[in-house]
């Protein structure tokens, strides 16, 4: 018994957060990082490595969600202390899984029904409210104290108003677009098409910002008290490519390069 | 000949400019220019005001809801968040309904608190990891210990010192969400809306344009948008960090791609009337 709480000792001991670690961690994700990104010059079995790593790691890392933060605190733990009406929920939830059963497929109905009201319930009012109502009201509201308004206010208010009409214009299906509904569903298209720019814009952006954060981890890791891990994984990278090159020149290339 | 030549340039491997793309946003994280972030938009200025005027010592809910896929818009703006809280002495309370985020809350967690000496349990707490967030939402309107018995430590709840006089909603100064997902909607119609709380949002860059409607109804506070918007707020606060630090890389990659449309738009304008 003592060997054995001794080994435990020792095995656990292995996965306290040391320094060695840490370099550890930095070389992983750095060379992960370098993998995924090598596929923008070439396919190689590097980014293979990688791609399956993640599904793999994805995987196991909810398996363990589930088990640890959902199924021990909300079931097992409650059943253990007597509270025998989480059983209730536990069934309708286990329902679902018989979907993979055709025999009992039916039972998943339960599940689903339950799940269907009471999002419903939840979702209807609120979404009637928050978007529905709020945001008439929201559009209307300014043009009732204009009076109170700067000429610039008043004219944003007016501005979304009319954006608001000629959009929902666009999206009115059971007339017929012609004549002057046409004309006002075009203004829709251009506030719209004004939309979609903004929000391509930002979706720049956005990728700039997430390209970025993995750069500046890259440099992070790629001082000495890490070992130089991103020159040492990057110049294997650029290597393993030109022999791969070279040990194929004259080859008719088979692999996929970026889109 | 011209027209030949200039053709050429649309029949360029993609792969140069993925690489330039790359020098220059590696370049200035090497040696950083400064370039300076000197826009400050509406929506952050509210969002830095509402909580700028909030009384110390009042209870702000932060609900931070992103994991590693967009930590770098999304970790700038809640450090910048939690450190203002901080700063005006409110009391923190921290939920989330992402599982990946855990570890980034250990890490904001970690660093900041001890630059404010504040301590867990006394100035904020850390609640675990719920899913389903619809439900958790609605049960903390009427008791949030019906959901949140016990901190991420294992301590009752109840018992905290920064607990003290909070029950629900009705308790709390402000609600901030930062999210990479569509939860701060959910923030706004199951809670902001239906309990009269006030709501403010950090988003990615990708989603802010959508929370357009929601800011002019006052629906939101303020909002921040990607890392701009965590410049912006880390400007406010005069701490500067990864937001602030990011800004050089982003202006360049900006810079370039209106270079490259800007180019090519004017080769095609040639190669059509040459």
């Amino acid at each position: 018994m003592e060997l054995f709480a001794n080994l435990w000792a020792w095995f656990s001991g292995l996965f306290v957060i040391t320094p060695a670690w840490m370099t550890l961690g930095a070389w992983v994700a750095v060379g992960l990082t370098i993998f995924i990104f090598s596929f923008l010059y070439k396919d190689n079995p590097f980014f293979k490595i990688a791609e399956h790593l993640y599904l793999g790691a994805g995987m196991g890392w909810w398996f363990q969600v589930y088990l640890y933060s959902i199924f021990i605190p909300k079931v097992w733990d409650p059943l253990m202390a007597h509270q025998w009406g989480v059983i209730i929920p536990a069934v309708l939830g286990i329902s679902l899984v018989t979907q993979f059963i055709p025999r009992i497929s039916w039972m998943s109905r339960y599940g689903f029904t339950f799940m269907m009201g009471y999002g419903a319930g939840l979702a209807v009012p609120a979404g009637l409210s928050t978007d529905f109502i709020a945001q008439i009201g929201g559009t209307i509201e300014p043009l009732s104290r204009m009076a109170s308004m700067t000429p610039f206010a008043i004219f944003n208010s007016l501005l979304v108003a009319f954006g608001v009409i000629c959009v929902l214009f666009y999206f009115f299906f059971s007339v017929e677009h012609k004549g002057a509904v046409k004309k006002v569903s075009s203004i829709g298209i251009y506030f719209l098409m004004i939309y979609f720019g903004a929000a391509f814009g930002n979706t720049v952006m956005a990728r700039f910002s997430l390209l970025y954060g993995r750069f500046d981890e890259l440099y992070t890791y790629s001082g000495s008290n890490y070992f130089y891990a991103t020159q040492v994984i990057l110049i294997s990278m650029v290597l393993y490519f030109v022999v791969h090159a070279l040990a194929n020149k004259g080859k008719k290339g088979t692999s996929e390069e970026a889109a | 000949m011209l027209k030949e030549k200039l053709e050429k340039f649309f029949k360029i491997d993609r792969r140069w400019i993925f690489l330039l793309l790359a020098i220059v946003l590696f370049a200035p994280i090497m040696k950083p220019i400064g370039l300076p972030n000197k826009t400050i938009s509406r929506d952050a200025q509210n969002a830095y005001t509402f909580m700028d005027n909030i009384p110390a010592g009042s209870f702000v809910l932060f609900s931070l809801d992103y994991d590693p896929s967009t930590r770098p818009e999304l970790h700038p703006q809640a450090m910048a968040m939690v450190r203002h809280a901080f700063k005006r002495d409110l009391r923190v309370g921290v939920v989330t309904f992402i599982a990946g985020s855990t570890g980034l809350i250990s890490q904001i967690f970690a660093k900041v608190p001890g630059e404010y000496n504040k301590v867990n349990g006394t100035d904020y707490v850390i609640f675990p990891y719920q899913a389903n967030y619809a439900a958790v939402m609605t049960q903390m309107g009427s008791d949030l210990y019906g959901i949140y018995d016990k901190d991420q430590d294992g301590r009752d709840a109840r018992t905290l010192p920064v607990m003290k006089g909070v029950k629900n909603y009705k308790d709390m100064a402000l609600v901030v969400d930062i999210t990479g997902t569509s939860i701060l909607d959910q923030w706004v119609a199951f809670v902001g809306d239906k309990f009269n709380v006030p709501v403010v949002g950090g988003v990615t860059a990708i989603s802010q344009p959508g929370y357009g409607p929601y800011l002019q109804t006052k629906q939101l506070k303020g909002l921040l948008g990607g890392m701009k918007g965590a410049a912006e707020y880390e400007s406010l606060i005069k701490e500067p960090g990864k937001g602030t630090s990011g800004i050089d890389s982003l202006n360049l990659a900006h810079l370039l791609v209106l270079i490259l449309i800007m180019t090519s738009n004017i080769i095609l304008l040639i190669i059509r009337y040459l």
